[in-house]
């Protein structure tokens, strides 16, 4: 399905229709979401969602808390999967494939989507082995390449000069902004076409934060980007692309320097000039 | 939203004031509740050290050995006429000595003052042999004239009450009165024991023509009816064995006796002989020589009487100074001139150029006095012995544990002691010193025969080949001695462990890593309480459950049994196999309940499989009879040993093929799922064969080497068995490691798990990689834990082990372990006796054990949360 961005399709009746601006690409959408609806149970908690993640950019989802960014993220590499009473409706389809058909390889899909969590999670493992976990996991043995592929990843995450005397000790000794860094790396080692990032820095100070943004912007274009943040002005630092959620719906997605800038839709206005949220 | 919650909950000042003081009855109720725990915590500690002080207050004495409780000198009048033997009754009340004329010379124990005895009428004759049973009790006098006569030597005790007490008795101490000849001792109940000493003599028999020089003698039989049997020596070296036979006449009460004797063969020329010796069953007679050798004669035959073996006891050049069999007439003791004293078995020695096959085998090398021993009395009780040397020495002894008891400081100055008497009891020594001077020891030797090396060491016990680790606490005879080696039971106790571990780590730990990790936590609600359940399953019910239901079966199918080990994960490999090669829209679908029924599926066939074929591994395997298979009578070892080698080879051959299927692999490029499977398959049957030769080749190989399972972790089949214990006991302890393994790992964070999914894991990479890992030292302790369990367990092994306290492997026999030994002989422990005392050892071992074990798996726990906390 092709997403125009200008036009509007129906979200809801009482929130009106998507507002559409998308900045594109050259590369296409890697991630197309359409007409996704989810429940937890009874309650429903994502509405009609259409967007189509642009490949290589950034795309930031924002919006207050509960407006379903993060649920909306989890679906796309499926860990939502383990909760009880999950339904949904609709397709997301990456690179063609569809998430979640039948014969659908949740594995497959997770090596395909890396993803970065709120608290940084390293294993309680040496650095070299958190790094080399995709691919041990894959079955891979080959020394050298295993080698390689965590020195490649540690100096993607911009983490390998501060590490690289000690890859053979704990990853628990590392700070928190470095455990992130560590575990950027680790997604990126498994070179999944999708890095989801969830809410990447809100457990980091404010230095930690700006080398993770600064390393979010190295990674553009090597990645396609989803990033949950509560932080607007980060959204409007790395994102090129931003969609705002609200109580389950995609209310606007489009440009990033038009959404804070110039928003189409009020509530959208209302957010990021903070009049609520 | 939380921002907007934020305002609300600042109340503004000035509306309502709260009070900022802690109310008075929160403090008290703090205080109260602070004191009350600290008490209690207090008390728990002060409990645990009582019981520890209490058990280890009981044990001590087993180790102190024996002790001088009182020591006094006194005369002995009548010894230069020569003492043939010293006796002390069974209440330390009267020493007597027997001397050379017939004449009895009587003291009071305790205070040396003399008391008359009858003298036995020996009309002048003197006594040129004396010899007597081992209670000393059966005298046996031997003349110059070549007669002998039997007699008996013996204390009365009569107990009287005070009314009957005779008038004028002289106090002697606090507890005895005498009227000059008997002892009247005051006993508990207000009464009193009249103790005398009666020495009484049959007529005389004519053995010999020449004068008897040595004499045994030896009474066997029914108190009515005895078997007195003697060995005599005389002057011109003639060994003889006899007979008395007495009939007494029913209506005349008259008796009769009757001698029959036997010549020995006769020793070599110029032998001196110095000793003689006979059993009580007249089957064997030793006769010492001056120089140290022994000849020793089978005289089964009462008729044929042969030399069986000569052997040399002593070192070249040192005199044979006294020889003599300790109680039950399995030792001899042989000391010499320079003060050897060791100690020797008659032991079976196949090979031995002696000619009844048994050979005298130097079992115990005792200490050496500092000179020659002169005289040595053994006790009635056990193998305690006291021996004196020639410079006054006198050690009191114990041959079994290999120790000098104690070493007795002289009363006086050094002089030879030509009488040495062992009370009965083990409780007083008097030495006799040709002056007639007379030193008095009362001992207290309340556990002669436990140290620690008899505990926990080998000790060579009599009738044994060697030494060894032996638990055998009580037998029918007086003459058996308790035999209390811990090692058995502590062996027991790891064996019962070990197996009922090697069954229940692996089920309880899947089982935990299932539930944790894999099904719904529907399931896992319902799954986790149904296994804790099992835990409150008393152990009693598992026990007989154990014994009279599963051993009885096992015992009827022992090749399904074993064919379970086999089959059952087969099956479930098979059906995991099988579950691959649906296509994925079915898998996905059927993923959860019927996946779960495919499973029970899987296990029913593994079951039947294994009551099929277990006919055929029977046949196969098991020369057709595993029973007498296992007892070594028929096949050989080499389908066990294939079996046994097989998982080793087929992991060996799944690591290397593995390996060198790699670039197999990537030649495949991606595939479709079917052919996936297929040459899963096909891998797996390679490494499956080659796994097969492989263990057949090995197997072949160790048979070349002389390797046979039997006799090592296989043999001998009995009933109430390892397996069954190992079964029973690991049902009992798989909750216990279930729950707590199931709690650790369950503890990992959920956002490790979500990392690993996140980078593309299973749920079983996810499991093996990070969860376990993470959770180890919890499922470790979990491990510890069920082992401490499994140490303590009493009620299934004393139903289902069969309690035989031997040192083997073999899964097919039984065991005894320690908590098992204290339930079943706890009721035959005489308080305050050595086996009572040595079950609270078993107590405090088996405490000692699981305290290790409880303390290491705290030390992990604690481990474990340090390293759970940095998460």
């Amino acid at each position: 399905m092709n997403q125009t961005s200008a036009t509007a399709r129906p979200a809801s009746i009482e929130f009106g229709p998507t507002v559409y601006h998308v900045s594109r690409g050259s590369h296409g959408e890697a991630v197309e979401i359409s007409d996704f609806d989810l429940w937890y149970g009874a309650k429903q908690a994502l509405f009609s969602i259409s967007m189509g993640v642009e490949a290589g950019l950034v795309t930031a989802l924002i919006g207050p808390s509960g407006c379903g960014k993060s649920t909306l993220l989890r679906c796309l590499n499926r860990m939502n999967d383990l909760i009880d009473g999950l339904r949904i409706r609709g397709r997301i389809s990456v690179a063609g494939q569809d998430l979640y058909a039948p014969a659908a390889d949740v594995i497959a899909i997770r090596k395909q989507m890396g993803m970065v969590f709120q608290k940084p999670n390293p294993f309680p493992m040496t650095i070299f082995e958190n790094v080399a976990y995709p691919l041990r996991v894959d079955g891979i043995r080959h020394r050298a390449m295993i080698a390689e592929t965590v020195e490649r990843s540690l100096r993607g995450a911009a983490l390998w000069d501060e590490v690289k005397d000690r890859l053979h000790e704990s990853a628990l000794g590392l700070s928190g902004g470095q455990q992130q860094r560590l575990c950027i790396a680790r997604a990126i080692a498994g070179t999944p076409e999708v890095l989801l990032m969830d809410e990447p820095c809100s457990a980091l100070d404010p230095i930690a934060t700006a080398k993770i943004e600064e390393l979010i912007d190295e990674l553009r274009g090597q990645f396609t980007i989803v990033i949950v943040t509560h932080n607007m002005q980060q959204a409007a630092r790395v994102s090129d692309n931003v969609a705002f959620m609200y109580l389950g719906r995609l209310i606007e997605y489009g440009d990033t320097d038009t959404v804070f800038t110039a928003p189409k839709n009020e509530r959208t206005q209302d957010y990021v000039t903070g009049r609520f949220g | 939203m939380d921002a907007a919650d934020a305002p609300r909950t600042a109340r503004p000042s000035g509306i309502t004031r709260r009070v900022r003081e802690t109310r008075r009855s929160v403090l008290i109720a703090d205080r109260v509740a602070d004191w009350t725990i600290r008490i209690g915590g207090i008390f728990v500690i002060i409990a645990v050290a009582t019981i520890l002080v209490f058990l280890t207050q009981v044990v001590v004495p087993l180790f102190t050995g024996a002790r001088v409780v009182g020591q006094h000198a006194f005369a002995v009048a009548g010894m230069e006429r020569g003492p043939l033997s010293a006796v002390i009754d069974e209440d330390r009340t009267i020493g007597a000595v027997l001397l050379r004329d017939g004449s009895v010379s009587a003291f009071h124990l305790q205070t040396g003052t003399p008391l008359a005895a009858e003298p036995l009428a020996l009309n002048g004759a003197v006594v040129t042999a004396f010899g007597s049973s081992l209670n000393r009790e059966q005298i046996l006098l031997g003349f110059a004239d070549g007669t002998i006569r039997l007699g008996t030597m013996r204390f009365t005790a009569e107990v009287i009450t005070p009314d009957r007490l005779p008038p004028d008795l002289r106090r002697l101490n606090e507890r005895d009165r005498t009227d000059g000849r008997s002892v009247y001792s005051r006993i508990p109940g207000n009464q009193y024991r009249k103790v005398d000493v009666v020495v009484r003599a049959d007529a005389p028999q004519k053995i010999s023509e020449s004068a008897i020089r040595l004499a045994d003698y030896r009474v066997a039989g029914t108190v009515e009816r005895p078997t007195r049997s003697f060995a005599t020596v005389d002057a011109a070296r003639t060994i003889r064995l006899s007979r008395a036979e007495s009939r007494v006449n029913m209506l005349t009460r008259q008796v009769r006796t009757a001698v029959a004797t036997t010549t020995l063969p006769p020793v070599p020329p110029g032998v001196e002989i110095s000793a003689v010796l006979l059993t009580e069953q007249a089957d064997s007679v030793l006769a010492g020589t001056a120089e140290g050798r022994v000849f020793r004669y089978d005289t089964r035959s009462f008729t044929a009487p042969r030399l069986a073996e000569e052997a040399r006891l002593l070192e070249a050049g040192e005199r044979l100074s006294a020889l003599s069999y300790l109680i039950g007439e399995q030792s001899v003791v042989a000391m010499g001139s320079r003060g050897t004293t060791d100690v020797f078995f008659l032991l079976e020695r196949p090979g031995s150029d002696s000619a009844d096959g048994k050979r005298l085998v130097r079992a115990h090398i005792m200490d050496r006095h500092a000179d020659g021993v002169g005289a040595i009395s053994i006790s009635q009780r056990g193998k305690v012995f006291a021996t004196a040397d020639a410079r006054g020495n006198v050690w009191l002894r114990h041959s079994t544990s290999n120790r000098t008891l104690l070493a007795l400081e002289k009363g006086g100055e050094a002089e030879t002691y030509a009488a040495l008497a062992l009370a009965p009891r083990n409780d007083a020594i008097v030495a006799i010193a040709g002056n007639g001077r007379a030193s008095a020891w009362n001992l207290s030797v309340p556990h002669p025969e436990t140290t620690l090396g008899t505990i926990f060491g080998r000790v060579w016990y009599e009738g044994y080949q060697e030494p060894g680790f032996t638990w055998q606490s009580s037998a029918a005879t007086d003459s058996f001695e308790p035999k209390l080696s811990l090692v058995p039971l502590i062996f027991g106790t790891l064996k019962a462990t070990f197996y009922a571990l090697l069954f229940a780590v692996p089920v309880a730990l899947l089982a935990a890593i299932f539930t944790s990790e894999f099904v719904h936590p529907r399931v896992r609600a319902v799954v986790k309480p149904a296994m804790e359940m099992m835990a409150s399953l008393p152990s009693v019910v598992l026990g007989f459950v154990a014994a009279l239901i599963l051993a009885p079966i096992v015992e009827d199918w022992i090749a399904a049994v074993l064919m379970v080990f086999l089959a059952v994960p087969l099956s479930l490999l098979a059906a995991a196999y099988a579950w691959m090669y649906l296509p994925r829209s079915l898998s996905l679908r059927y993923g959860g309940l019927p996946k779960f029924a495919l499973m029970f599926v899987a296990l029913g066939l593994g079951f039947l499989a294994c009551v099929a074929l277990g006919g055929a591994l029977e046949r196969i395997v098991f020369a057709g009879d595993i029973r007498s298979w296992l007892d070594g009578q028929i096949g050989s070892g080499f389908g066990f040993t294939t079996l046994l080698c097989l998982p080793i080879t087929t992991l060996a051959a799944a690591l290397v093929g593995n390996r060198l299927m790699v670039p197999l692999d990537e030649a495949l490029g991606p595939r479709s799922h079917g052919v996936v499977a297929t040459v899963t398959l096909l891998r797996w049957l390679v490494i499956l064969v080659a796994g097969l030769v492989g263990a057949l080749g090995l197997s072949a190989l160790l048979m070349g080497l002389g390797y046979d399972p039997r006799g090592g972790m296989v043999g001998t089949y009995v009933q109430r068995n390892t397996l069954v214990v190992g079964f029973a006991m690991g049902f009992a302890v798989i909750p216990i490691i279930y729950t707590i393994a199931e709690d650790a790992l369950s503890a990992v964070p959920e956002h490790l798990r979500a990392a690993s999914l996140g980078c593309g894991a299973t749920n079983w990479q996810t499991a093996m990689r990070v969860i376990l890992p993470t959770a180890m030292s919890g499922v470790f302790a979990a491990v510890m834990v069920g082992m401490g369990r499994a140490v303590g367990e009493t009620m299934i092994v004393v139903m289902a082990a069969g309690n035989t306290p031997i040192l083997d492997w073999n899964v097919f026999n039984g065991l005894r372990a320690l908590s098992a030994n204290i339930a079943v002989e706890l009721p035959e422990a005489v308080r305050d006796g050595t086996l009572y005392r040595m079950l609270f050892l078993s107590a405090l071992t088996l405490f000692a054990i699981t305290f290790v074990i409880n303390t290491v798996a705290e030390l992990i726990r604690l481990r474990f949360r340090k390293r759970a906390a940095s998460l």
